[in-house]
């Protein structure tokens, strides 16, 4: 696992191949847009998805808790897909997944889909905070909207960027876009798509390449 | 045969024909006698020469030999119609009304109390509900709106009166996933009704037998019925003057134009083909700006635009009221358009089966041949048609080989039948297996798509929470009304991109776009469809709303499609003209033509000889270029192009993008690629295929590409659902995004098998990329170092859709990219 390391207003940022970023002064561990139950939604209306996938989206989120030694974890919206997904199977996962933190305190900040799939259910031990609440100089979000009261912190868009190189190579991957007053996260859930986000001069873009993350200069590019 | 006409059982139709001064053809006669003979059969004709009657008469003398209708009771004025006899399976729904007219004609004459009436997605919600209630005596429909039928609980009913089933235009639905859907429903209508004959007409193919088989099923019997044959084709093409001074790789654009309109003022009424929506708008616009005298007397056609505006041109055409009409493949088929004395053709037809279609469309005036007229989009495509004609001259028609046993389908129409009143899996397989694509269905495929539907996956997983099909007491049936809405809006399996309805302000809806093209305008952008100039406004309810905007210029929507590959009877031809071109023999005008630039090719590189096979090496400022010339066709070169590119990357660490077009392909890399020792290392032996082809496949995700289709018509991803709402929005995933996920959650799924066979088999055509490395691996390979893209090459150079293969880490090779930070550059790198 290689790590990128980003300075934003003063605090360290660690921008994690695991598709989530660590705030190294506070110890917190941000992932976006985890989507819980997606699989499990999409079967509960007649769509054949195999399971596995939020089994392995937990271990991954545990993997990066242990390596950071985060001591709290910030989900930046969108923790479960929807009612249907909320299937025994799926909450008994995440139970589980939870009890293995104990020491972790988990905070939710909730995002358009978690509003549709109801309140988190008992069990999970998560509090829930309002969107757009202040930890200076950060913001806490699911949509990336500027704030006045700091550097915001989003999800949301699922954001991907497409490159292009020599020999007219083109690879679309998932990336961290830090602009000047909104940084948005990857997409932490593994069943999600990508939507193509177009950086303006100024951002600064990080992809997620396999186990590394690799930020990327900005240019003409050779189409 | 008795010698007195008037008194055999095919006397009524002989009296009918006598009445308007024709006589039946003999094979007609055939086709009656087999019919009342209770024998089904595969009828081959040419267009316009009375294959519909020879279909329809068998039923007409049928029920014509048994007692009359009663007679009309005192207050009704009307016997009600006969229950549903007859079902008339056309693929194109435009051709409904027009034949649904045919077979009405004799009726009344007959005293027949028939009904005719079609149901096709543009029939009207008043005679659908009346549908529901009573069918009509004779529906005509599409191989769709047939399984929606299936899909009715009460299906059993509707058709235990059912005689016959008529297949139109078989070879259309032949080969594709339309047909398999049509053998499974013919399988499930004669069980039905177990003495039920189906006939199919079918225009020229190089495997009649074969195709008798997939439409018969595993049932004995059933007979070719060989029509008229096509009158003499005669094939053309304008040349450009000037060939030197046209850019020989480039499209020709519109620079034809003025012979094209010559031709056009030349001939009474005439059809231009193009092989793509996009092209259509263009000449359209084109033309009428050369001669705006001729608006109002030229039109357009094709799949996109609404329906009206498609009946007005038909209509037109046969009335004789239309001059020239610009279309697609939407008027290859059906009913005749009488007035028609030239067909001209844009670009290559790709085929030899599909020219002669095109070509029958001209000259149904009595002594007059059917004339095509090629038009080059670029000079190399003069070789083809060369070559094209040398085919018909040969008589070598392509053959269309059925689809084998996709699993797609199965799974969608096991959801179909336990809609329609569900099934009992034992009798349900029996009859899958009785149709002629899934004759050697394995039991264990068999488990896997009935576990599918019912479990959401392998038998040993169990997800509560999904119930597509439900079994109770041996019965499996659909009992989730929100499944039952889903899967009757999905049914089918044509696939395209989301379509966005396009639509006046204030004013009528005109036709469809991809959803993708109207993504890219903002509001104020002109775009052109239908042949006119219109304004985005917004988008709404899913619908792109325009108004009308002054002057010619915007940009013109694409539609996606698939392209069409060369054939392979066409490709030989090719390679056969090329090789004499080497020698210095140039044959007929075309290649007279292209002489100027296949001189240059030769300065430059060489013209590949029979038995031999081209390499060019290049570097440009892009990296270093491989082309490669085989003449096989795109689809056989996309397989070739990433298995070679996969080969010469095992050598040692290197990343290609690849392009093919329907000569050759391209790998174009960073740094020099080691073809030497590639080529020492058994690059283009047919050894070790079975491993490095799903290997290749994998590396330039040709598959999860194909999984496009599969996912649709299995259910996993819905097409554009209207009404739909936020809760249809959870449900969307892409593809590509299922296609990751099976392969690393459910490798077993055999949905990936089934993508991963059909790149193989229809996409590539393993047959013949088999064959392909076979040749090529006995031919002698000219590796030419050349200082600049020849004439063969810069077609490739300038293609721009690229898969890419790789044997280098994804972080490697991002390190060496960038991220093109505005369109602006796109924009102007497609310009230079």
């Amino acid at each position: 696992m290689s790590d990128a390391v980003v300075e934003l207003r003063g605090e360290r940022l660690r921008l994690l191949p695991e598709r989530a970023a660590f705030w190294e002064g506070t110890g917190t561990l941000l992932a976006a847009d985890l989507h819980w139950g997606k699989a499990a939604a999409f079967r509960a209306s007649g769509v054949a998805v195999p399971g596995g996938g939020t089994a392995d989206d937990l271990a991954r989120l545990s993997g990066a808790l242990e390596r950071t030694g985060a001591r709290r974890l910030v989900l930046l919206g969108d923790l479960f897909h929807a009612r249907a997904g909320r299937t025994a199977a799926v909450l008994d996962a995440a139970r589980a997944w939870r009890a293995r933190h104990p020491a972790v305190e988990v905070v939710l900040v909730p995002g358009n889909h978690d509003r549709h799939a109801g309140p988190p259910p008992p069990g999970l031990e998560l509090r829930v905070v309002p969107e757009g609440t202040a930890e200076p100089p950060f913001v806490l979000a699911h949509h990336p909207e500027p704030s006045a009261a700091g550097y915001v912190l989003a999800g949301h868009l699922h954001p991907g960027v497409v490159l292009r190189g020599a020999a007219r190579m083109r690879q679309r991957l998932p990336c961290f876009w830090l602009g000047a007053e909104v940084g948005v996260l990857p997409a932490f859930g593994g069943f999600t798509g990508l939507a193509e986000v177009r950086p303006r001069g100024g951002d600064r873009v990080w992809v997620v390449a396999g186990e590394e993350v690799v930020e990327v200069p900005p240019g003409p590019g050779r189409a | 045969m008795s010698a007195r006409r008037g008194a055999g059982p095919l006397a009524p139709a002989e009296a009918w024909f006598a009445g308007r001064g024709w006589r039946p053809f003999p094979f007609q006669r055939e086709v009656w006698s087999a019919y009342l003979a209770g024998e089904s059969g595969l009828i081959h004709a040419a267009t316009g020469t009375g294959k519909t009657y020879a279909a329809w008469w068998g039923p007409l003398l049928e029920r014509l030999a048994e007692p009359p209708p009663e007679p009309r009771r005192g207050g009704r004025k009307q016997p009600a119609a006969e229950p549903l006899r007859v079902l008339w399976v056309t693929p194109l729904r435009a051709l409904a009304a027009d034949t649904a007219a045919a077979l009405r004609a004799p009726l009344e004459e007959l005293g027949l109390p028939w009904a005719v009436e079609t149901r096709t997605g543009d029939t009207p919600a008043g005679a659908r509900a009346r549908q529901r209630r009573l069918l009509p005596t004779a529906l005509v429909t599409t191989p769709e709106s047939l399984t929606l039928l299936l899909t009715r609980e009460d299906a059993r009913e509707l058709f235990r009166e059912l005689r016959c089933v008529v297949v139109d235009e078989w070879h259309e639905l032949l080969g594709g996933k339309r047909g398999v859907q049509t053998e499974l429903a013919l399988a499930r209508l004669r069980r039905f009704s177990p003495g039920l004959r189906t006939w199919g007409v079918s225009a020229t193919l190089g495997n009649l037998e074969e195709a008798l088989r997939a439409l018969l099923g595993t049932g004995d019997g059933g007979r070719v019925v060989r029509g008229l044959l096509p009158k003499p084709v005669v094939v053309d093409a304008l040349i450009p003057d000037e060939v030197e001074r046209f850019p020989w790789a480039g499209h020709l654009g519109t620079r034809m134009l003025p012979q094209v309109v010559e031709a056009v003022e030349e001939a009474g009424t005439s059809l231009l083909f193009t092989n793509t929506r996009s092209q259509t708008e263009s000449w359209y616009r084109a033309l009428l700006e050369a001669r705006p005298d001729w608006a109002g007397a030229i039109a357009l056609h094709h799949g996109s635009l609404d329906r009206g505006a498609r009946d007005w041109v038909e209509a037109g055409l046969r009335e004789g009221r239309l001059k020239c009409v610009v279309a697609t493949s939407t008027l290859d088929l059906g009913v005749d358009f009488a007035p028609v004395e030239r067909v001209l053709q844009l670009g290559s037809p790709k085929g030899v089966g599909r020219l002669l279609q095109r070509a029958g469309r001209s000259g149904h005036s009595p002594g007059r041949e059917s004339r095509v007229t090629c038009i080059p989009t670029n000079v190399l495509e003069l070789l083809e048609v060369a070559a094209a004609r040398e085919a018909i001259l040969a008589g070598r028609v392509e053959s269309r080989p059925p689809a084998e046993r996709p699993l797609d389908v199965l799974v969608q129409h096991l959801v179909t039948v336990a809609l329609g009143g569900g099934f009992r899996a034992g009798e349900l397989l029996e009859e899958v297996r009785s149709t002629h694509v899934y004759r050697e269905l394995e039991d264990d495929e068999w488990r896997w798509a009935l576990d599918f539907v019912t479990r959401g996956g392998p038998a040993l997983t169990a997800y509560p929470e999904y119930s597509r099909v439900v079994e109770r007491d041996g019965c499996y049936r659909v009992e989730d009304p929100r499944i039952a809405r889903m899967h009757r809006m999905a049914v089918g399996t044509i696939v395209s991109d989301g379509q966005v309805q396009v639509r006046y302000l204030r004013g009528p809806a005109l036709g469809s776009v991809e959803e993708t093209f109207i993504a890219r305008l903002r509001p104020g952008d002109r775009f052109v469809f239908g042949g006119k100039t219109l304004e985005f406004v917004r988008v709404r309810d899913m619908k792109a709303w325009v108004r009308r905007a002054s002057g010619t210029r915007g940009t013109i929507p694409r539609w996606m499609g698939s392209r069409l590959s060369l054939s392979t009877e066409l490709a030989r031809a090719i390679r056969a003209r090329l090789d004499e071109a080497r020698r210095g023999e140039y044959r007929g005008p075309e290649m007279e033509a292209v002489r100027p630039v296949l001189e240059l090719q030769a300065r430059w590189s060489r013209i590949p000889a029979e038995g031999e096979l081209l390499v060019e090496r290049t570097r440009t400022r892009e990296g270093h270029h491989l082309f490669v010339f085989p003449f096989e066709g795109r689809l056989v070169h996309e397989g070739l192009a990433a298995l070679l590119a996969y080969r010469i990357s095992r050598v040692r660490p290197i990343s290609f993008t690849l392009a093919v077009n329907d000569y050759g392909l391209e790998l174009l890399s960073p740094g020099p690629a080691p073809l030497e020792e590639a080529l020492a290392a058994g690059l283009l032996s047919p050894h070790g295929l079975a491993e490095d082809v799903p290997a290749a496949l994998n590396a330039a995700e040709l598959a999860r590409r194909q999984f496009r289709e599969i996912a649709r018509v299995a259910g996993l991803v819905f097409p554009g659902y209207p009404r739909a709402g936020k809760s249809a929005r959870q449900l969307q995933a892409s593809s590509g995004l299922f296609f990751d996920v099976l392969q690393r959650y459910d490798p077993g799924n055999r949905l990936l098998d089934q993508a991963h066979r059909e790149v193989l088999e229809r996409q590539l055509e393993r047959s013949r990329l088999g064959r392909t490395l076979e040749r090529l691996s006995a031919e002698r390979v000219a590796v030419v170092e050349t200082r600049r893209p020849t004439p063969l090459a810069f077609p490739l150079l300038v293609d721009r859709a690229r898969q890419t293969v790789s044997s280098e880490s994804l972080a490697d090779r991002v390190r060496r990219m960038q991220l093109p930070l505005e369109r602006a550059a796109d924009r102007e790198a497609a310009a230079r």
